[in-house]
């Protein structure tokens, strides 16, 4: 006990220099990277919440301070509400629905069957393709004469769709009650490949002991998966719905294909990022867009301080 | 921890991200706030000769299709020949043709001359990307009187001009002429033809119609509403005439009559005219190189109805030349520009097929002799005024609405559009 309290108030001074050696490689080698973060990230964050307090010229500069101005304008704008009421409402569906999807598809392909590493692929194919392209596709099937309505014709299931209250001709993205539930049904599809690749990730990190002791006890598949699996899959869960949170609260590009810059039909496919688009680019108000901006930095950030706050409160009680 | 930084480095990019466009925006500038554009330079008593300017000058487009690649290259290599001291180094830029532009002003890298859509010109105008032109047009004494005015006035502001129109559009009626023998010559016709063609199983729809401003205009106008006072200072579409108007063409929807291009699971209405969706369609010259792709439908264009108001209307699209007010080679591009809106060069340009004169001095190319008609009488149909925009989607947001729920009420329409107009006025 003595000797080894000894050896290390011995080795103490040495291991000091070690480390503070040590700590500033570490500083030197992320100098250059924080630095460019700092200028890049930091510094525009910064110099947009200047600008929003501004009416701003994108050639000329400050025009006229407006202090809170453009922040009030934007609340008070009916089409900048329906835009936030939009892209909450896309991401709170389009994330549950999607990571269940991901997971889904993980487990699956995580099961030794033959030909996983196909699935896989396939899976995960949406995920690279062009969102371009597959969000053209996708106004194709969805037309009001195109393959879905073809199909659903072909299987004598428009009873059931009349009772919905949608014809045998629903225009489905050009509807604005439908619009956006197509657009999330669309990006569940494209992107659950990836969540599944996340999920993969998280699953391989699950030690197998955990599986060949419930397998002693006699734990079902379900049993498994539901007291086991999906509990230790934490970690994967706050990662995936982090990601998904702030990349839905982003959703732009599905949106503009579809309904153009305008979040057609009728402001239903109007997102954050469509409105900041409109201001900065078509009104030219660019303190405003700058305003936006910062509304929407304010949003994902609470969002991710929440889930944070929510998965961290699980983790210490498990 | 790591998940926390990763999270906030996320949240930070994405931030970073959208703010991009504002951030690159330059150094307060020591040009002022603003009000004083179009002060004519000192030198401007001198006269102006284009043969005496040499040098480089850059011109930034957009390009439609291959083929108005081709028919602007046949124009720059006449001015090569007319104007040998100068070289033109043409940029197409690709995609987003205005936000492209919009950062280029904001980094003060703007090519000499560019096009500009009428559809943002006011916004570009009083924002002073573009230099006023006047100095140039008195000096060299260049003859804008052939110009359809109604073209040309798009790109003024305060009696100042910032561009010169480049070419323009009309939009006619075009019909499929195996389905409509004898086109309407009236709007009361027009409804008749299409009460005739109702039912018949060649087609969707009787007629493709736009659910908004973009042709809506043209039909408001010819039933005699409209949509500002005559000095633009109020808006005058919640008048007894205009809410009429717009009933009548939402009527048309109502009854059957027509149908969007969405409902007929259509891109355009001129696919829906060339997949014989429809038997009438409402477009501009653009309409007859689509119609290419379709060679078994056999149609034509003709000039628009005419409706209660009683004379010939229609509305215009058109794009200019203009020069950025941080442009480095000012004089060769207006030495380019007045070539090319001139008639020779006009003529060289518009001779490809694809484009329409906007000068009436111009011969008019085979195919849109409706279209060229139409400029004479032709009311603007986007740039007329500020925050048009706008407006438009006020009004195709609730006109779609309507349509959607089978509602069919102008009401909306009308009180919608009509706040916005007043939003947008009140800001000027």
């Amino acid at each position: 006990m003595t000797s080894t309290a000894a050896s290390r108030g011995r080795a103490a001074p040495a291991r000091r220099i070690g480390a503070r050696q040590e700590a500033l490689a570490g500083y030197a080698l992320i100098a250059v990277p924080m630095l460019l973060f700092l200028v890049l990230n930091i510094g525009s964050i910064v110099y947009a919440a200047f600008i929003s307090l501004w009416k701003w010229n994108v050639r000329l500069g400050p025009q006229k301070f407006l202090g809170l101005d453009n922040y009030v304008n934007a609340i008070n704008d009916p089409i900048f509400r329906s835009a936030v009421t939009n892209t909450v409402y896309y991401t709170l569906i389009w994330v549950p629905l999607t990571m269940a999807l991901g997971l889904f598809l993980a487990v699956i392909v995580n099961q030794k069957i033959r030909g996983r590493t196909f699935f896989r692929g396939a899976f995960y194919f949406p995920a690279i393709a062009s969102s371009a392209a597959i969000t053209t596709i996708w106004i194709f099937i969805m037309n009001p004469f195109g393959l879905f309505n073809q199909v659903r014709t072909a299987l004598g299931l428009n009873p059931l769709f009349a009772l919905l209250g949608y014809g045998p001709n629903q225009d489905w993205l050009g509807d604005y009650h439908t619009a956006m539930n197509g657009v999330i049904i669309l990006n569940a599809w494209t992107t659950s490949g990836t969540f599944m690749i996340f999920y993969l990730a998280a699953l391989s990190a699950i030690p197998h002991e955990v599986y060949e002791a419930a397998a002693i006890d006699g734990a079902g598949a379900w049993d498994t998966f539901r007291r086991i699996t999906f509990p230790l899959l934490r970690p994967g869960h706050f990662f995936v719905a982090t990601v998904g949170v702030i990349g839905g609260l982003q959703l732009f590009d599905q949106a503009v294909m579809i309904g153009n810059v305008d979040g057609a039909p009728a402001n239903s496919l109007m997102t954050l990022v469509l409105y900041l688009y409109n201001a900065a680019f078509k009104r030219l108000q660019y303190g405003y867009a700058a305003a936006v901006g910062v509304v929407l930095f304010l949003i994902i950030f609470t969002a991710t301080l929440i889930q944070r706050r929510i998965f961290e409160g699980k983790q210490a009680t498990a | 921890m790591r998940s926390r930084f990763l999270t906030l480095s996320f949240a930070v990019m994405f931030v970073a991200a959208a703010c991009g466009g504002s951030g690159s925006s330059g150094a307060p500038s020591t040009e002022g706030t603003g009000g004083e554009s179009g002060a004519p330079p000192a030198e401007s008593e001198n006269t102006f000769d284009p043969a005496s300017i040499s040098g480089d000058v850059t011109l930034g487009q957009w390009e439609s299709s291959p083929a108005e690649g081709t028919a602007l290259k046949g124009a720059i290599d006449a001015f090569a020949a007319a104007y040998p001291n100068i070289k033109v180094k043409q940029t197409t830029i690709p995609g987003d043709y205005r936000a492209a532009m919009v950062t280029k002003f904001g980094a003060s890298d703007v090519p000499d001359l560019f096009y500009v859509n009428a559809e943002y010109a006011p916004e570009w105008m009083s924002n002073q990307f573009l230099l006023p032109l006047d100095d140039y047009i008195q000096r060299q004494g260049f003859d804008t009187s052939k110009f359809f005015p109604d073209y040309a006035s798009i790109f003024q502001q305060d009696g100042v001009t910032y561009g010169l129109p480049k070419d323009g559009n009309t939009i006619a009626m075009a019909v499929n002429t195996d389905l409509v023998p004898n086109p309407p010559t009236t709007m009361d016709e027009l409804v008749q033809v299409a009460q005739g063609l109702k039912g018949n199983s060649k087609i969707k729809a009787p007629m493709c119609l736009n659910p908004s401003l973009d042709r809506g205009l043209a039909f408001l106008y010819a039933q005699g509403g409209s949509l500002l006072s005559d000095d633009g200072s109020t808006g005058t579409i919640d008048s007894t005439e205009s809410k009429a108007a717009v009933q009548w063409y939402m009527d048309l929807f109502k009854n059957g009559l027509g149908e969007t291009n969405t409902q007929l699971g259509d891109g355009w209405c001129g696919e829906a005219l060339g997949k014989g969706d429809v038997a009438i369609a409402f477009e501009g010259g653009w309409l007859k190189g689509a119609m290419d792709a379709f060679p078994d439908i056999k149609w034509k264009f003709v000039e628009m109805p005419t409706g209660s108001s009683g004379s010939k209307v229609t509305i215009n699209y058109t794009a200019a030349y203009s020069i950025g007010t941080d442009s480095k080679n000012k004089d060769q591009a207006w030495v380019l520009m007045q070539y090319l809106t001139g008639p020779e060069g006009m003529a060289k340009w518009t001779s490809g097929g694809i484009a329409v004169p906007s000068r009436s001095d111009v011969p008019v190319p085979a195919g849109f002799e409706v279209i060229v008609a139409g400029a004479a009488y032709a009311k603007p149909g986007s740039g007329f005024m500020p925050g048009y925009p706008d407006v438009l989607k006020a009004f195709g947001d609730e006109f779609l609405k309507q349509i959607t729920d089978k509602t069919y009420d102008a009401g909306p329409v009308v009180t919608a559009t009509k706040s916005k107009i007043d939003e947008v006025l009140s800001a000027q």
